[in-house]
């Protein structure tokens, strides 16, 4: 309905009240679809001018979530907390709650997500700057290793204490953390649809009244769909060992506790409650392997899909299409 | 005060209102269920509080850490979106964002000893930051309408003054700014290419920051709506449906990032290089 062949799409009365906005941010674009008003049950508080500012507002939080956490420009937040280690930092709210969230994803996956050693991988797409392409290294002492355990929060002061000189990433947490901003600016509309480089966030149903249908991009093929999924009023986030951005052109993902290559998993997908959460899971399971990825993915009650892949192929792409192995969360035949 | 210690007082307080409303008979009753009251009072005070620490709560069962972990992310968001504000204006939250960061490195100068020793040096940086605000606002006008390389000679005038006072008060300060300034302004184009075709993508500098960066040209095999299906954009060209349609038609949108926003990301790059020559 947003075609622009107009012959193909039968109600081109619902694309005119449909609001769809594509920006560059974050180093990837980023969508803002708000659906029109379902003509009937909608007050008429939620104007055309007033769904424009809310999209506005949407991609404001983008800016404000790279400015503070981005690791590229030396006057961001993170990076000036990064040049004080041994002392408490007064930070704001957003990098409190982000490093806070992104160290209890550490803690709960063991150490396999771990925002710290960020510098030292490749986790997710885009980690060159990608306005510039300089390699980001900090005059850190890279013998020294650490871990999420360097880092102290203060919740009553709301200060960070880097223990040790250490880079935080939040590489795999902004950018959701960002859609979600964005989805809670949204929240007046039923129907939205955020869309930042393949992380989702799916505010009520499509254009056609119905779940929002999303494709998972096949892990071999960016031709093709591996899976689609029915989702409302959920995030869904796609990590694939095809996200190949680190400089040399090795495998991107490293794991954290060994230094080693994570081999065996081909994509992640998460569907959870915010997208910041399914970033950051998708990251950990694509370092924990599809079993435990699964089992993690159980017991906190959000649901999944692994491809994983013969260890012996994994940094082969074969004329055929390697055979893939599926893995699923108990509760993920509820999105398909 | 500390949670615990607040705690352990509502404990005491509710011990003794019980104590001396059963000793006391006539006058007793009210005043011991006073001090009850007030003992309630203050661990309702002090439990809410408790529950915000992730970290305390954490010392508990390993099952509760795991529906904390989704709460958690709810209510980070729910917390950041209540702290900050937003303006639909993006000029004016260019311009507040800087005197933001300007604002930091003022606070930060206090932090090194030397500074406190020398009472007239705070007071200078101070207002040489102020009175650069004007000046990086000018040069927000300027780069639009000349070239860049007019644009870049225009911007430095206007920041040394800042930079030069900062000097003698914080030379971090000094390196921080002069980060930020190491592309020219103007406007450049460079070019990225992946599997299905190239793509050239334009950066806006104004003062040495990235303004805007957009997509100009778009060859690939198939259409850039592709990154977004179905998205009719000013930005994005409105080319000619390819012949290969994604099997999106089903779908309203596609998980997982395509090879078309690395070649983006590496026309972006090629462009900044330009920038900083």
């Amino acid at each position: 309905m947003h075609s622009p062949m107009p012959s193909l799409q039968p109600c081109p009365k619902r694309a005119s009240d449909d609001i769809v906005r594509t920006a560059v941010r974050m180093g990837t674009f980023v969508t803002i679809h708000v659906v029109g008003p379902a003509a009937a049950h909608k007050s008429e508080a939620h104007s055309p001018m007033l769904r424009e500012e809310a999209v506005e507002g949407a991609f404001a939080w983008f800016d404000r979530v790279e400015e503070c956490c981005t690791r590229f420009d030396s006057g961001s937040e993170v990076m000036r907390l990064a040049a004080q280690a041994g002392v408490p930092v007064p930070v704001s709210t957003l990098l409190y709650q982000a490093v806070q969230f992104a160290l209890a994803v550490a803690e709960e996956s063991g150490g396999a997500f771990d925002p710290t050693v960020g510098h030292a991988m490749e986790t997710r797409g885009f980690n060159r700057e990608y306005r510039s392409g300089r390699q980001i290294r900090s005059a850190l002492d890279r013998g020294a290793p650490v871990s999420y355990r360097d880092v102290r929060l203060d919740p009553e002061r709301k200060t960070i204490t880097l223990l040790r000189p250490l880079v935080i990433d939040l590489g795999a947490v902004a950018k959701g953390l960002a859609v979600d901003l964005a989805a809670r600016e949204l929240s007046p509309f039923e129907n939205f649809a955020i869309n930042a480089g393949g992380d989702l966030y799916l505010g009520g149903r499509n254009p056609d009244s119905e779940p929002w249908s999303i494709g998972i991009r096949h892990p071999r093929s960016d031709a093709d769909l591996i899976e689609a999924v029915r989702v409302s009023n959920r995030a869904v986030c796609t990590s694939g060992d095809y996200e190949k951005r680190s400089a040399d052109g090795g495998h991107h993902i490293l794991d954290p506790r060994t230094g080693a290559s994570a081999n065996g998993v081909a994509s992640v997908t998460v569907i959870a409650p915010t997208a910041m959460l399914a970033d950051a899971l998708a990251t950990a399971a694509f370092v924990l392997g599809p079993a435990e990825g699964i089992q993690l993915f159980d017991r906190l009650g959000v649901n999944g899909l692994i491809f994983s892949v013969p260890s012996f192929s994994t940094d082969c792409v074969a004329p055929d299409l390697p055979v893939l192995t599926r893995y699923a969360t108990q509760a993920m035949h509820e999105y398909l | 005060m500390d949670k615990s210690t607040l705690l352990l007082l509502a404990i005491v307080l509710a011990v003794f209102g019980t104590s001396v409303a059963a000793g006391r008979p006539s006058w007793g009753i009210f005043t011991g269920i006073a001090i009850i009251l007030l003992a309630a009072g203050l661990a309702a005070g002090a439990l809410p509080m408790r529950s915000d620490d992730y970290f305390d709560e954490r010392a508990g069962a390993g099952q509760r850490i795991s529906k904390s972990l989704v709460t958690l992310s709810s209510t980070a968001i729910v917390a950041i979106y209540a702290a900050g504000y937003h303006r639909t204006n993006a000029a004016a939250h260019k311009f507040d964002s800087q005197s933001e960061q300007g604002r930091t490195v003022a606070e930060a100068t206090p932090a090194p000893p030397p500074t406190p020793e020398n009472p007239p040096a705070p007071a200078e940086p101070l207002g040489s930051l102020s009175s650069s605000t004007p000046a990086v606002k000018k040069n927000v006008r300027k780069p639009a309408a000349a070239n860049p390389k007019s644009g870049s000679a225009s911007t430095e005038p206007g920041e040394s003054p800042a930079s030069a006072s900062e000097t003698g008060a914080n030379p971090a300060a000094k390196a921080a700014a002069s980060v930020q300034t190491s592309y020219k302004d103007g406007l450049f184009l460079g070019w990225g290419s992946c599997r299905h075709g190239d793509i050239e993508a334009s950066v806006q500098i104004q003062d040495g920051k990235i303004v805007t960066a957009a997509i100009t040209q778009c060859l690939t095999r198939y259409s850039c709506s592709w990154i977004s299906p179905r998205v009719p954009s000013p930005v994005l060209p409105d080319l000619p449906r390819e012949v290969v349609e994604r099997q999106s038609a089903k779908v309203d949108y596609v998980s997982g990032a395509t090879e078309s926003s690395y070649a983006f990301a590496d026309a972006i790059t090629a462009a900044l290089s330009k920038a900083s020559e």
